[in-house]
């Protein structure tokens, strides 16, 4: 149900976000997010920023893999 | 052996007992047989694709809703691209727009928002379908409007949430591969409620190594034999989810009952407009009449949604259900598992 | 001359002539371009190709390119993926009542530039002009005729299993370019349309295998829609690895954003090549020497399995079927 696209925010203001994913900009809401800042990366959903991404997913599963999997 | 191959490695090989796990997001359908998934697991891990995709489970009646708001009340609809194809009891959106009405494909709902505040001569109707993911984004688009004194917008609601859908399939598998992004509103509260209910599960991503590591981990933990819950999407998913979400979606919204193409009603597995926000509510403004719809009875969606058959053991599936003449909606979304196992080959 | 485009220019009176002098003469003409009822060219050597292709995309300019240069790419590369070298082309223009004079100009500029270029002449043309509404804008029919080389043959029913398969560049551009133009989805992303005429890369391509087996222009339904019709005609299966189909970034950044997939989206100066294995990297090589095929890249192989569908070898290792294309592409969010 939800296609979701990781993107970098490049401005913040109003509670609207212009982020950036490999070069594609588009306003998205920021209004479910508290103190968005630019730089930071965001999932994207439907016009809106609806998370913070805090790790890429090599690192992500890695630590999985370490944890659950040896 | 990198993570991706360690995980490959461990799912082709596996050999413990069998182990059924639903993914219930539409999005991860799509992803598993995108990446062709399927044909690396072991035959002893059978992945059932639940009602996860917010177009296969919603009812037909919801179409005839907003095909009679487009063609007899001369609305504009706007909607996500997902639903223009599904078919209504007598013709889908696509078919509306043959027939003149105004239907106009917007990536986000506060794009509706613009379009009704250029048109002011129209009055544009946004369909509100998504899980809680995307439930956030349709209610920011009531708000906007509000905010901007608009009184030609208003949405047309079905939008659902998961828990119930979790109760009602419980039985159906061994563990869920829960949405990640349901989650990343919701948080992992209720995945850990569910495992102290005996119900197992882990939150997965979307990518190819995150879909394929998470069900490493789900495989290994099943293998453990005890209820279990792990959150393997941590770098998108945190434990409290997204409050201001939540709370958004609470102004304007309560639950209410819901009906599940192919499932049937779901108690309180639904969302709609709180009656102060009434003047958006499409249904109540345009006193749209209970449409009857007509069911087509030789498909077999409600079973392929909850995992009782695979789409190719309907006997439509292929025949006088394909991509290009959908007769149930697992067919006609991307995401739906019909159209993913036509598309993508369950046979190969 | 007026600034708007009216229904006297195509009445074939003294506004028509006016027009043609004016605007097409003076970007299009060459020796044999004809005020005459049909242009008449010395008979060329070989086999003749010969193709038509009508144009009506909208907006009708967008980055890298307007409907002009399409027109005479379009029918170029239609040539070219025969093995033609293109000749001579005749056009075909419906105009829309209070079109710019200007902009019209402009699509003539572009049409003799592109021309030039891919070393083909205008022959013969005709304008007419629709009623406001009756047309959107402006719509291009080109036709053309191409001469083929000895021992050149080739068809969407030659692909052998074992062959490789080629793309020129990088995939889906055209298709993001037109979607961010009409800027339905409020995406902006600096996307130029690969729009180009090919007939260099071809004859450069031949050069150093001429035994080449197919070569198609992954226009409409785009590169996913070729290997389709490839399988079909020549009755194999295909192979391809998705890490090796070469995206822009900026590409995947849209139609990441949009759920869309790059290799359904079209291409105006993309092809898909098949080839025997033992000449693939010399046709990679001789593709990147030319200007609009650096990007060159081998996707895949024909295999004599899995008749008639293209499979696909994922970024985790696994196998899926590359889905048909077929239906209106509609942005998903879900």
């Amino acid at each position: 149900m939800c296609v979701g696209l990781s993107a970098k925010v490049i401005s913040v203001k109003d509670g609207v976000a212009i982020v950036d994913a490999s070069g594609a900009k588009r306003e998205v809401s920021a209004e479910l997010l508290d103190d968005l800042e630019p730089g930071e990366y965001v999932m994207v959903h439907a016009g809106a920023a609806i998370a913070k991404i805090t790790d890429d997913d090599k690192n992500e599963t890695d630590k999985l893999n370490e944890e659950y999997l040896k | 052996m990198s993570t991706i191959e360690e995980a490959r490695s461990y799912l082709e090989n596996y050999d413990g007992p069998d182990f059924r796990i639903m993914e219930v997001c539409g999005t991860h359908t799509h992803e598993i047989f995108r990446q062709g998934i399927r044909r690396i697991l072991s035959p002893k891990i059978n992945l059932i694709s639940g009602p996860g995709c917010p177009v296969c489970v919603t009812p037909v009646s919801f179409i005839d809703e907003a095909v009679f708001l487009a063609l007899e009340k001369g609305c504009t609809i706007t909607t996500f691209g997902d639903l223009v194809r599904v078919p209504g009891s007598k013709m889908s959106l696509a078919g509306a727009r043959a027939k003149g009405a105004k239907i106009k494909v917007v990536y986000a709902p506060f794009d509706a928002v613009k379009i009704a505040q250029e048109n002011p001569e129209e009055q544009v109707v946004f369909l509100s379908v998504g899980f809680e993911t995307t439930t956030p984004s349709d209610v920011i688009a009531v708000k906007k409007a509000m905010n901007a004194g608009l009184k030609n917008f208003s949405i047309l609601t079905a939008n659902k949430t998961m828990p119930g859908a979790y109760e009602a399939m419980g039985k159906s598998c061994d563990a869920f591969l829960y949405p990640g992004h349901v989650h990343a509103i919701t948080g992992t509260q209720i995945c850990k409620d569910m495992c102290d209910k005996g119900v197992s599960g882990v939150i997965a991503g979307f990518t190819g190594s995150e879909l394929l590591t998470a069900l490493a981990v789900a495989v290994k933990k099943f293998g453990e034999g005890k209820p279990f819950f792990v959150n393997c999407y941590p770098r998108v998913v945190k434990d409290e989810g997204s409050p201001a979400a939540v709370a958004m979606v609470e102004r304007f919204m309560e639950p209410c009952d819901a009906e599940w193409r192919g499932i049937g009603t779901i108690p309180m597995s639904g969302m709609q407009l709180r009656d102060e926000y009434a003047e958006f509510d499409a249904r109540k403004k345009y006193s749209v009449p209970d449409l009857k719809p007509e069911y087509k009875t030789a498909c077999r969606c409600g079973d392929v949604l909850q995992g009782k058959i695979t789409p190719n053991q309907c006997p439509l599936f292929g025949k006088a259900c394909n991509p290009d003449h959908p007769v149930g909606a697992c067919m006609v979304s991307d995401e739906g598992a019909c159209s993913a196992f036509y598309m993508y080959g369950g046979d190969l | 001359m007026s600034d708007v485009i009216t229904l006297a220019h195509g009445s074939g009176g003294r506004k028509t002539s006016e027009l043609i002098a004016e605007l097409f003469k003076k970007n299009l003409g060459n020796e044999y371009f004809t005020a005459d009822d049909a242009a008449v060219m010395p008979k060329p050597e070989g086999r003749i190709a010969m193709s038509t292709d009508g144009f009506i995309v909208s907006p009708w300019e967008f980055n890298g390119g307007n409907i002009g240069k399409l027109s005479i790419c379009g029918t170029v590369n239609d040539l070219s993926c025969m093995g033609a070298k293109p000749l001579y082309l005749t056009c075909s223009y419906i105009v829309e009542e209070g079109f710019p004079v200007e902009d019209l100009e402009k699509i003539a500029q572009a049409m003799g530039e592109t021309c030039r270029k891919a070393g083909v002449k205008i022959v013969a043309g005709d304008t007419k002009v629709a009623g406001k509404g009756q047309v959107d804008k402006v719509f291009i029919t080109t036709a053309g005729v191409g001469v083929i080389a000895d021992g050149v043959n080739l068809s969407g029913a030659n692909a052998k299993p074992g062959d490789k398969i080629i793309v020129t560049g990088d995939v889906g551009r055209h298709g993001t370019c037109i979607l961010l133009a009409r800027d339905e989805y409020g995406i902006e992303a600096d996307v130029k349309s690969d729009c180009a005429p090919l007939w260099d890369a071809v004859e450069a391509v031949l050069a150093v295998c001429p035994e080449m087996h197919v070569i198609r222009d992954a226009t409409r339904g785009g590169v996913g829609t070729v290997l389709y019709e490839i399988c079909d005609q020549s009755g194999v299966g295909i192979d391809i690895n998705s890490e090796a189909v070469p995206v822009a970034p900026e590409v995947r950044g849209v139609t990441g954003m949009l759920g869309l997939e790059p290799l359904y989206l079209a291409c105006e100066g993309t092809m898909v090549m098949f080839c025997p294995a033992e000449y693939a990297d010399k046709v990679v090589e001789a593709l990147k020497q030319t200007e609009h095929a650096k990007g060159a890249a081998v996707i895949g192989e024909v295999t004599a399995e899995n008749k008639g569908r293209v499979v696909m070898t994922t970024s985790i290792g696994g196998k899926t079927y590359l889905p048909q294309p077929g239906n209106e592409l509609l942005p998903r969010i879900c």
